[in-house]
């Protein structure tokens, strides 16, 4: 009876220390590991910064517009907003990323210009007990439109903070089963705005 | 001397005028043949012949070649039988052949026209034929042998694809698939939409479907691998114009049936 009990608490003690283990190959990624992780999730960024000019853009014909919308819409999560401010008014609207863009898409300027500059953390990854990495990105947005007969009637520069939720996932594809790191953005709130 | 006289005396008359009746018959008939005049029944003859061979003409029963059939009606006119019913069949089997010289004429440009078609498709190549099968459809048009200066022309365009297919075909995939992904961010940088068009379609056909998985490595660490999100090569490619980049470099592909399955890459 004793060997008994004695073989059931290897057992449970193998069981625990196994998952153990796996719960720290998951938390202790390497330095080259996490600076892979820190990089993708600043080149998602970069990517929607490419979007945002696309969609902004007038002479982006409006079946590509849409199609580019879509490509930004998935980099966020579900029910995220955006942060939309003005020189000429105090507060900061909010709008659903579909409806941002879409708002974006139609902008009353015959010209927009949108630049997103200092891309990077202002808070960096951290892994929450869930085990998704969050992390806080900030960006400088500089918008000018353009009327064309009068050219430049409005610029400004706006400072916003992006969270970034960062979760490893695994799926299978041809009989491989794959590790990868899905990046997804949460709202983007609007931290100051000036000339 | 009594003795001639007496055996001269005793010839019949009427055989010695048989005799040279026939004689005369066989001499005329001799000098007819070598004048070139025809008798009633040697003409007789040569019109039933050629009555014969109009009305295979008039029947569309002939074997010979149109041009064959034509020059047997110049023949037979040329002979001027003056046969009414002769000159009739003449007259009927011109007319007969008028209608198949155009009749064929008329087919020989469709078969132009299918073979244009078809010629410009071979260059589009938008159903992503291998070179071989180009090749094996060419050989089909040559040999129609339609003698069109517009199709020799496609002709030559087809051969020129085929052979710089084939001599692509020896330049290393993961080199073609990067200076693709090269001249894509380029020409979208330059804005030249209808190259980063020509480029993603090109592209494409080297894959099994638009839907061919890309993954993207973003670290390597022994047998531990991280990818970024699976995409598929059609969103790849719109990724690469869209941020007029190529940041990625190709580190292993799966083919099947000669085509990409599923591509790795990874950051450069």
């Amino acid at each position: 009876m004793k060997i008994k009990t004695a073989i059931a608490g290897l057992i449970c003690l193998l069981i625990l220390t196994s998952g153990l283990f796996a719960q720290n190959k998951d938390e202790n990624i390497s330095p080259q590991r996490k600076q892979a992780i820190d990089s993708l999730a600043l080149e998602k960024v970069r990517d929607l910064s490419k979007y945002i000019s696309i969609i902004g853009d007038k002479a982006t014909p409006w079946s590509e517009a849409q199609r580019v919308i879509e490509r930004a819409v998935e980099l966020f999560m579900e029910n995220s907003e955006i942060g939309v401010s003005s020189l000429s008014r105090p507060d900061v609207a909010y709008y659903k990323v579909r409806e941002y863009f879409d708002r974006l898409m139609k902008l009353n300027y015959d010209k927009v210009n949108i630049e997103w500059y200092k891309i990077q953390y202002v808070s960096d990854l951290e892994r929450q007990p869930d085990g998704t990495y969050v992390g806080v990105i900030t960006i400088y947005q500089r918008f000018q439109g353009f009327d064309k007969e009068k050219g430049l009637i409005y610029e400004d520069t706006t400072k916003k903070d992006i969270t970034v939720y960062v979760k490893r996932k695994e799926t299978q594809i041809g009989g491989r089963l794959i590790g990868f790191w899905d990046v997804l953005l949460g709202d983007i709130r609007v931290k100051e705005t000036s000339k | 001397m009594s003795g001639i006289v007496k055996k001269i005396r005793s010839l019949q008359w009427q055989h010695f005028v048989f005799i040279m009746l026939i004689a005369g018959v066989a001499m005329i008939s001799d000098g007819c043949k070598t004048s070139g005049k025809l008798s009633k029944k040697e003409r007789k003859a040569q019109i039933e012949n050629a009555k014969k061979e109009l009305s295979a003409i008039i029947n569309g029963t002939s074997t010979k070649s149109l041009e064959a059939q034509e020059r047997t009606v110049n023949e037979i006119a040329g002979k001027n039988y003056k046969d009414p019913e002769l000159d009739k069949m003449i007259v009927e089997a011109r007319q007969v052949l008028k209608k198949a010289f155009a009749e064929r004429d008329k087919q020989k440009q469709e078969k132009i026209d299918a073979a244009k078609a078809q010629l410009l498709d071979m260059l589009l190549n938008q159903d992503n034929k291998s070179a071989d099968e180009l090749e094996a459809e060419l050989a089909k048009i040559k040999a129609m042998n339609l003698n069109d200066k517009e199709v020799n022309d496609l002709i030559a365009r087809v051969e020129q694809k085929i052979a710089g297919m084939r001599s692509k075909k020896n330049v290393p995939l993961k080199t073609q698939l990067e200076n693709s992904f090269q001249g894509i961010a380029d020409a979208a940088k330059a804005g030249n939409m209808s190259q980063v068009s020509a480029l993603t379609q090109s592209t494409l056909q080297l894959f099994t479907s638009d839907d061919a998985t890309v993954l993207i490595i973003i670290s390597r660490e022994g047998s531990l691998v991280d990818y970024d999100k699976p995409t598929t090569i059609k969103r790849y490619l719109e990724f690469i114009r869209d941020q007029k980049a190529n940041r990625n470099a190709v580190d292993n592909y799966l083919l099947e049936g000669g085509k990409i399955k599923e591509l790795d890459l990874i950051k450069k």
